[in-house]
């Protein structure tokens, strides 16, 4: 076995050990599972490519209407109301609204 | 200003009128064509934003998120014409958004959001093999002077918050309920495959894979792991790594 110089350099046999056992429970690693893929090249995530050519790119009967104006009325309403909070004495159910902004 | 930084200009504040010297090709209103053209610029950025945080919009809701993206749209345009990096100061600006102040974990939520997508556009690199870690542990006293480096897509995130319980609870793992965000979780994000992953860092995890990602030796990451974490076990990011293909070798 090695001489182990400092206390805080871990020995050699602890890192073989380690490493031996880390590798035992990785057995089958990932890259075996993609091995009846195939790679697939220009496939953006939805959205992503260069132009994102959205909704009412064209005309304004498609365009989505921005609801800039009016938006400040809203508080975050999502799923954070339905996590559990144990250091929040209100829990998220109960958000301030935000002041409406001038325009 | 020139006209074009102007048309720039005007295309992001609503206040701003038409720009001149514009014409339309059958004589219909400027002003309300212009309308329609800043109105999608605005929509179609605020959509690449809800595409790449949809977890961070779950959590607040549509109508607040929109809101709160205008603003960012606003303020921050895209600088590239790459929109899938369009969003990297999001985070940023969700943690000093005072009206999303009550969600307290909404930015780290967008961080760990940010990774995944920088993950999916990530290099792709051979992540290390079995057999290269064997030939590795047929010489252990040279285990503690390698070095491992880590896959081009990985990316670590420390947070205050439970932010892969979280994360993970909108993709139907486990229940939303159930989860106290006020645990703080590190999260490693690879993509060893096609597929991009996330996962919780056992405590000490993320110095590991800072110390990896650092240049250090084996043994001296290691060793910074546990002087962080009194119960630093090695064995558990190691093995994580290793299945996740997130190192890539090891010399």
């Amino acid at each position: 076995m090695s001489k182990i110089s400092t206390s805080t350099t871990l020995s050699a046999t602890a890192l073989a050990l380690a490493l031996g056992t880390a590798l035992t429970l990785s057995a089958g690693m990932a890259v075996a599972q993609d091995a009846d893929k195939e790679k697939c090249y220009g496939v953006a995530l939805k959205g992503k490519n260069d132009c994102a050519a959205g909704p009412g790119t064209t005309c304004a009967g498609t365009a989505k209407v921005d609801h800039q104006g009016n938006a400040w009325k809203y508080v975050p309403k999502g799923s954070c109301e339905k996590t559990a909070s144990s250091t929040s004495p209100t829990g998220f159910g109960q958000l301030a609204a935000f002041k409406e902004k001038k325009s | 200003m020139s006209d074009q930084r102007l048309f720039t200009a005007a295309l992001l504040d609503p206040d701003a009128p038409c720009p001149t010297g514009l014409t339309t090709w059958n004589g219909s209103d400027l002003a309300r064509r212009f309308a329609v053209y800043r109105n999608n610029v605005v929509v179609s950025l605020i959509d690449a934003l809800a595409d790449t945080f949809p977890v961070t919009l779950e959590l607040v809701g549509d109508e607040f998120f929109r809101a709160m993206a205008g603003i960012f749209v606003r303020a921050a345009p895209p600088t590239s014409a790459l929109l899938a990096e369009y969003g990297e100061g999001f985070p940023a600006f969700i943690e000093r958004f005072e009206p999303a102040r009550s969600v307290p974990y909404l930015a780290d939520v967008a961080r760990l959001e940010l990774l995944r997508v920088r993950a999916f556009h990530a290099a792709d690199a051979e992540p290390l093999t079995p057999e290269q870690v064997a030939r590795a542990l047929a010489d252990p006293e040279r285990l503690p002077a390698l070095r491992a480096t880590c896959h081009p897509s990985l990316g670590v995130l420390r947070s205050r918050y439970a932010v892969v319980s979280l994360w993970a609870a909108h993709q139907g793992i486990g229940d939303l309920a159930r989860v106290d965000p006020f645990l703080p979780e590190s999260a490693l994000v690879v993509r060893g495959g096609l597929e991009v992953q996330v996962i919780a860092l056992p405590p000490g995890g993320d110095v590991l894979i800072a110390g990896f990602a650092n240049g250090l030796m084996l043994g001296d990451a290691a060793a910074l792991a546990a002087s962080a974490h009194a119960d630093f076990d090695l064995t558990t990011p190691l093995a994580l790594l290793l299945r996740h293909g997130a190192l890539c070798s090891l010399n």
